[in-house]
């Protein structure tokens, strides 16, 4: 390889800008410079418009800051404007409790967000049950910090557009009117989302290959799922129940154009995991001093009180990681751990 | 060299029945395409590609949405830049490696070169989506990530395109320089610099071009920057969010390509006849400058971005490879990948390339035709392949066809700017002639524009049905389209052996689709 041909070829590609047309004025000469030049610095541009490790590549930017920040970051399961006005709120409160500065670092997808806590570059993380599992066997000694108090037993609900005239069911059996459908999960990843309703179909009988086009979508989020199925890009989908519930109760969830066909069973699902060296980063007893905070909000207080109404939660709850066994299992059945 | 195949004209070609339906043969595509098409549509989503369509007459003009828009723009165009710059530096040094011309009169043996050419193969053949993600992996979610993602399978690309220039040059000066005694370097510089340098300077603008799309694209996969603000947006169904951010990526990307075709044509395209002109060496002291320039604006943007080369020392070891589950590995359904793979890419070329010059006849040679088709295409090029397959799945299932159109999408707006810029080349004689002769506007367009290019035109959608190859992983959201999908998957289960295995398969076909579209090339450029 690598011949003239080749070269010719490649070539091509800048034949286009060589053509000769109208040439160029003389006095643009020093323009040419100038517009290269400005357009070259207009990434300058990036901490005037943004402050510091505004967009994505954050992470580093705390970095650098010396490594007493704490960076928390959550799973993007619901929509970005949500994740941003949830999360700055707990960096902010949890600054105050324990007096180092704290920084939400958003994620794009789930694994992203695993990764980022294995290579450590996020220090406390709100997890999926699945997710939560990932990270912990990727990181040895990573600490279960709390839950939710509707985590214990966390719900999925199946919905279907009112256009697919699909009907509400009572018992699990119920799954098998989806056979045929055009059916949406929320991430690849998720717990409530993809996770243990797989479980459910798979208890029912119903395979991923026998939804319409021989396989179920992937929406990315909760939201997600709930805008495609309600404009009826898929019949189906599945969404967890405090995003449902929050989505009616804000109207983002439109009951003439789509309904809740099924509630599941209860199970495991969000928490918050910690890396395992916080002790030593920010001192003897941090780990403990961070868990009693999040364990201390109450709706009491008009800040907390905001963080819990967005969580969907009356308070964080002790959780252990003996408690997501059956997650564990469940996704080692279904390959999404090894 | 480089403008051989476009400018000449091909007296000959008239004469060939065959010549002017060449480049519309692939269009054939069309009808398999087509005819599947309507039992792929499931038409639930119509209301929100209206949606879509309609925000785009009425992005969000908040003040918030444009400055998160314009800050993730300058990261992504930080990114681009700092990759390219990288690239640049690192693919003069491997060219000047991997050149034989330059091992024949240093050290006096030509075989280094092809060790270090066949090596540099393997950096090439991976996606920069692909050198990201791992990457990721092994450094953690740090901007230097990106920057190096793009510069990695640029460095070598530029570096093999260099070569190529280098050793294709002809020798006879630097004969002469050497046998007079000059030393090897200064010899090297004096002979083969100027004649090496509108090739050069091409290729690397268009390589900046590539960047800014690449660096769009691996936002798209969460690597930070404008790329990161579409995905969220599509996938929140926010649409107006959406244009607002597409809308300053295309003016953004119309005016660097029409900024480099102009610096290119005053660099490389002198009047001749031009007497008031600065007299020798106007524009090699402009070039100098801008060369000078940018490694002191490659640390200023670095800064900016927090780019952290040090980063690069704190590695991690990949996860799970200790627990790695071969047998599984071989199991995966590697047939069935493959060729789910090599179908999507010739599905997407075919389709690329046989759509450019058959839409270019349609529209006709009328300026409003032409106005709307560059416009189409311009939004081919801006929108990442990952995107358009999310907004095709509201219409489509997921499945081949729908990648192939996504990816097709993308390519058309590549090659067809290609198309509608080396037609102008051409000139008008040919095609004016026909028209005073009495045949028709279309059928002018067809025998005296796009016959002539017609080889070259499909020499060049060989190389591009290569690239497409390593494109393909970038459409495995649309499911059921091969390796990518597959690589997705294992990638959120974190099946490092899996991955690693995937990557290995799509290098390897990759190279063998080099080859396979280098002799193809060959032998359409020969042909004639």
């Amino acid at each position: 390889m690598g011949t003239g041909g080749t070269t010719q070829a490649d070539d091509l590609a800048d034949i286009v800008g060589q053509s000769l047309r109208m040439p160029m004025p003389i006095r643009l000469r020093a323009t040419a410079m100038v517009a290269g030049l400005s357009l070259a610095l207009v990434p300058l541009l990036a901490p005037l418009t943004g402050g510091p490790g505004a967009g994505l590549p954050p992470a580093l930017a705390q970095q650098s800051q010396g490594l007493k920040v704490l960076r928390i970051s959550a799973i993007p399961d619901q929509k970005p404007e949500k994740l941003n006005r949830l999360y700055p709120l707990v960096a902010q409160e949890l600054s105050q409790q324990l007096g180092v500065t704290v920084k939400y670092v958003p994620m794009v997808d789930y694994p992203a967000a695993v990764s980022a806590f294995r290579t450590g570059d996020l220090d406390l993380v709100w997890f999926g049950g699945l997710t939560g599992v990932q990270a912990r066997l990727q990181k040895s000694g990573a600490k279960v910090v709390a839950q939710r108090d509707i985590d214990a037993s966390f719900n999925s609900i199946f919905i279907a557009s009112t256009r697919s005239g699909l009907q509400p069911f009572r018992q699990q059996k119920g799954l098998t009117s989806l056979k045929g459908r055009r059916f949406t999960f929320g991430s690849e990843s998720s717990t409530s989302g993809r996770l243990m309703p797989q479980y459910f179909l798979t208890q029912a009988g119903v395979k991923l290959s026998d939804f319409a086009d021989g396989a179920p979508g992937f929406s990315g989020s909760h939201d997600a799922t709930i805008a495609l199925v309600s404009s009826g890009a898929y019949d189906a989908g599945v969404v967890n129940e405090q995003v449902w519930l929050s989505s009616l109760k804000d109207g983002k969830a439109n009951p003439t154009k789509v309904i809740a066909l099924w509630k599941s069973p209860g199970y495991q699902d969000y928490h918050w995991i910690a890396q395992p060296n916080l002790d030593q980063r920010f001192g003897k007893g941090f780990s403990s001093r961070l868990t009693k905070a999040i364990l201390a909000w109450r709706p009491s207080d008009p800040k907390q009180k905001q963080i819990l109404e967005l969580f969907g939660a009356q308070k964080f709850v002790p959780a252990s990681a003996s408690s997501y066994g059956r997650i564990e299992q469940v996704g080692r059945q279904i390959g999404k751990i090894r | 060299m480089s403008t051989a195949p476009l400018s000449q004209p091909y007296p000959l070609a008239l004469l060939r029945p065959a010549a002017p339906l060449l480049p519309l043969l692939p269009a054939l595509v069309l009808l398999p395409v087509l005819a599947l098409l309507p039992g792929l549509v499931h038409g639930g989503g119509w209301d929100l590609i209206g949606r879509f369509a309609l925000a785009a007459l009425t992005p969000s003009l908040d003040p918030v949405v444009i400055q998160a828009a314009l800050a993730g723009l300058a990261i992504t165009l930080g990114m681009a830049l700092l990759g390219w710059i990288a690239s640049l530096a690192l693919g003069v040094v491997l060219g000047l490696a991997s050149s034989r011309v330059v091992w024949q009169v240093c050290g006096g043996c030509r075989w280094p070169a092809g060790m270090i050419r066949r090596l540099l193969a393997l950096p090439r053949s991976i996606h920069e989506l692909l050198w990201g993600l791992l990457l990721l992996q092994l450094v953690g979610l740090q901007p230097v990530v990106a920057v190096l993602a793009i510069a990695i399978p640029y460095g070598a690309l530029v570096a093999r395109v260099l070569a190529d220039l280098l050793d294709g040059l002809d020798s006879r000066r630097l004969e002469a320089l050497r046998s007079a005694g000059a030393p090897a370097p200064a010899a090297l510089l004096t002979a083969l610099g100027p004649p090496l340098l509108p090739g050069l300077l091409s290729y690397g603008g268009y390589r900046l071009e590539c960047a800014l799309r690449s660096a769009t694209l691996l936002g798209v996969f969460g690597l930070g920057g404008l790329g990161t603000d579409l995905k969220l947006t599509l996938q929140s169904l926010e649409f107006r969010e959406l244009w607002t951010g597409l809308w300053l990526l295309l003016a953004v990307m119309l005016t660097l390509e029409t900024l480099l075709g102009w610096l290119r044509r005053r660099w490389l395209m002198p009047r001749r006849l031009d007497l008031r002109r600065g007299g020798v060496g106007g524009r090699g002291r402009e070039m100098l400058l801008l060369l000078l320039a940018l490694p002191p604006l490659a640390l200023l943007v670095g800064r900016a971005l927090g780019v952290d080369p040090q980063a690069l020392l704190h590695g991690q070891p990949l996860p799970g490879l200790d627990s790695a589950d071969w047998a599984g590995v071989w199991a995966l359904p590697w047939l069935q990948l493959v060729a789910g793979t090599l179908l999507l890419t010739l599905l997407a070329a075919a389709l690329a390339v046989g759509l450019a010059p058959l839409q270019l006849l349609l529209a006709g040679p009328g300026r409003w035709g032409q106005g709307v088709l560059r416009f189409s295409w311009a939004l081919g090029r801006l929108w990442p392949p990952p995107l358009t397959a999310l907004l095709l799945l509201f219409l489509l299932q997921p499945g081949v066809i729908t990648a192939a159109l996504a990816l097709g999408f993308h390519n058309l707006g590549i090659l067809g700017r290609l198309l509608l810029e080396s037609s102008e080349d051409v000139g008008p004689a040919v095609e004016e002639a026909l028209s005073c002769a009495g045949s028709g506007p279309r059928l002018a367009l067809l025998y005296g524009r796009l016959s002539p290019m017609a080889r070259p035109y499909l020499a060049y959608g060989a190389y591009r049905a290569d690239v497409m190859l390593r494109e393909t992983v970038v459409v495995g959201l649309v499911g059921a389209a091969g390796l990518g999908s597959q690589l997705l998957e294992s990638l959120s289960a974190f099946a490092w052996d899996q991955v690693l295995a995937l990557v290995a398969v799509y290098a390897l076909l990759t190279l063998a689709g080099e080859e396979l579209s280098d002799r193809l090339r060959r032998s359409l450029l020969a042909g004639h």
